[in-house]
């Protein structure tokens, strides 16, 4: 059997490690627009100057030719012909497969806002190969503009901040990082960041962008009426499962390729996987649905169950805060709050009727990981008779004697 | 593989595996000479304690489905595939902390002093006399013992 994978993130690699380490007969290969293969989340170590391209690496050097998968790099994939069971690529050729996972991921969106689209110094901050462009503005420029305060956006402004730029954010929202943290919890970045020189404009949006001769936005207009000089611009203001290429596959589409609980598309032998599916942005997730859609392409069947997204973790200038669940609810929500905090730790509960609905953990961290399996479950704490705060696994210890692994005793 | 299995009802509370811990992740330092009060002395098992179910030990289970390496973007958590354990490389490490998000059992941390790498049950390196924690707990309360992979 052969297996194409069109994409080499988190969702291809793991899908091709799975198979490979259950079938190694099964003939894999790996196509992907990039020529290597890097996480994401290690972008701003790359731009920042602490790690080289191959430090930002996800797996080992040598992971292909040991694993007998055929990689072939710096090709896009442009079309799919699902009767004939070929996709074909940038350079004309076509590709067979018996089964397909497409594990193509998202793009970043340029808003459509004057100016801004046709600057040529404006960059996303999605892959290796736009960290290289800013890599290469940043030796001449001196004013960096990110236009997103979520966490792509701060990671870029941290690696901004270390070459050494001067930084503005603009932020539509009240505060950074708004989908991960609370006013309060936000505030402890924001005075990190402008500790470090970086300068906010929060709730605020830009309306245009000054183009000068050579076609480089220039000059940032805002609604406020400030205008923000820049050198080099990124956008961080989300980001659009990448799927051009099915079209006429008939592959059925949303705003994302929809898949069922095994990740097959409602085209037998075509799997999709990781941002593309818009099931859940993060790492995490696209691992673990690589994984299953690769158990599944072989034949036994597994669902993908952990559709829990609502979690993040943060760790800049190394205040580090655990995000989960629904942290900022609505007043009608009728969600009950609790906040302890000292000098160092920030802790926010948020409970409805004995169930945890979101927690953030800013300071320590440490042993935090139950929680995600509390709100995910859904799990009633009210009865446990304690502080809320004091919960930790050891509540629900469970033990499984024939394995030796935990569970959850609920 | 080898896993170290737990019988709780004759864990009583010493933290004789917590200084085994720290001090095998000390280097030069034995159990008499351990630096208890150093920001890396730093514990890779905890034993909590309740007052209905007694002490409850929490130590690694290098489980056989790891959520930590599932969630590890820049593959720092490896799960080896003849030891079934599951590794740490710090030099990989960049600190985003999804596998403390992720570990269901809360055993990952963390360090508290620089907050760039992780804290996490090494196994002792697999060395042939077994992991510390084990080799000092003198109820027997856990055990290394070989279980299916």
């Amino acid at each position: 059997m052969k297996i194409v994978i069109i994409g080499a993130s988190a969702a291809g690699i793991s899908a091709a490690k799975t198979i490979k380490a259950s079938e190694p007969v099964t003939e894999v290969v790996i196509i992907s627009k990039e020529d290597s293969v890097h996480s994401r989340c290690m972008l701003h170590k790359f731009l920042g100057h602490e790690r080289d391209a191959k430090g930002i690496s996800f797996i080992a050097e040598d992971f292909f030719e040991k694993n007998g998968i055929t990689w072939l790099s710096n090709t896009t994939v442009i079309g799919l012909d699902a009767q004939k069971k070929t996709v074909k690529t940038h350079d004309n050729r076509d590709i067979n497969y018996d089964k397909l996972l497409i594990a193509t991921g998202a793009s970043y969106f340029i808003p459509p806002i004057p100016g801004l689209r046709e600057s040529k110094n404006v960059y996303g901050f999605r892959d290796l190969k736009d960290a290289q462009l800013l890599d290469s503005e940043c030796n001449t420029a001196r004013n960096a503009v990110v236009i997103g305060a979520g966490l792509v956006g701060m990671d870029a402004a941290v690696a901004l901040l270390a070459r050494g730029l001067k930084v503005t954010v603009i932020e539509m929202t009240q505060s950074v990082m708004s989908l991960q943290l609370d006013q309060k919890s936000a505030e402890a970045y924001q005075q990190l960041f402008e500790k470090n020189g970086t300068e906010f404009v929060l709730a605020d949006k830009v309306v245009s962008v000054d183009v000068d001769e050579v076609g480089r936005g220039k000059t940032i207009h805002l609604a406020s009426g400030k205008a923000i000089p820049a050198d080099v611009i990124v956008i961080a203001a989300g980001v659009r499962p990448a799927f051009n290429f099915t079209e006429g596959s008939g592959i059925t589409t949303d705003h994302a390729i929809l898949v069922g609980d095994d990740l097959k598309t409602n085209i037998d032998d075509i799997y999709a996987a990781g941002d593309v599916t818009g099931i859940a942005g993060i790492w995490p997730n696209a691992m673990k649905q690589g994984r299953i859609a690769a158990i599944n392409m072989l034949g036994e069947k597994l669902l993908y169950e952990d559709r829990y997204a609502l979690k993040n973790t943060v760790n800049f200038f190394g205040l580090t805060t655990l995000s989960l669940g629904n942290i900022n609810p609505e007043v009608e929500e009728n969600c009950d709050i609790f906040i302890r905090e000292d000098r160092n730790n920030y802790q926010k509960i948020v409970m409805k009727k004995g169930v945890v609905q979101g927690v953030i953990i800013q300071g320590n961290i440490g042993g935090t990981g139950f929680w995600q399996y509390l709100i995910k479950n859904k799990i009633v704490v009210s009865s446990k008779n304690k502080d809320v705060f004091d919960l930790s696994y050891a509540d629900f210890y469970g033990l499984d004697q024939s394995t030796g692994e935990y569970n959850y005793a609920v | 593989m080898k896993r170290i299995i737990i019988d709780r009802d004759k864990c009583d509370g010493c933290l004789n595996c917590n200084i085994a811990c720290i001090s095998a992740h000390e280097e030069g330092s034995n159990f008499y000479t351990v630096n208890m009060q150093s920001p890396d002395a730093e514990t890779r098992n905890f034993i909590k304690f309740d007052t209905q179910k007694g002490y409850l030990p929490i130590f690694c289970r290098h489980c056989d489905e790891p959520e930590c390496v599932l969630s590890c973007m820049s593959g720092a958590l490896e799960k080896d595939p003849v030891t079934g354990h599951v590794q740490y490389d710090e030099s990989k490490c960049a600190a985003c902390y999804m596998c403390v998000m992720n570990c269901p059992y809360g055993v990952l941390k963390p360090d508290s002093k620089t907050r760039t790498k992780v804290i996490k049950c090494d196994f002792c390196d697999d060395k042939p006399d077994g992991p510390s924690c084990v080799k000092a707990c003198p109820k027997k309360a856990i055990e290394v013992k070989e279980v299916s992979l």
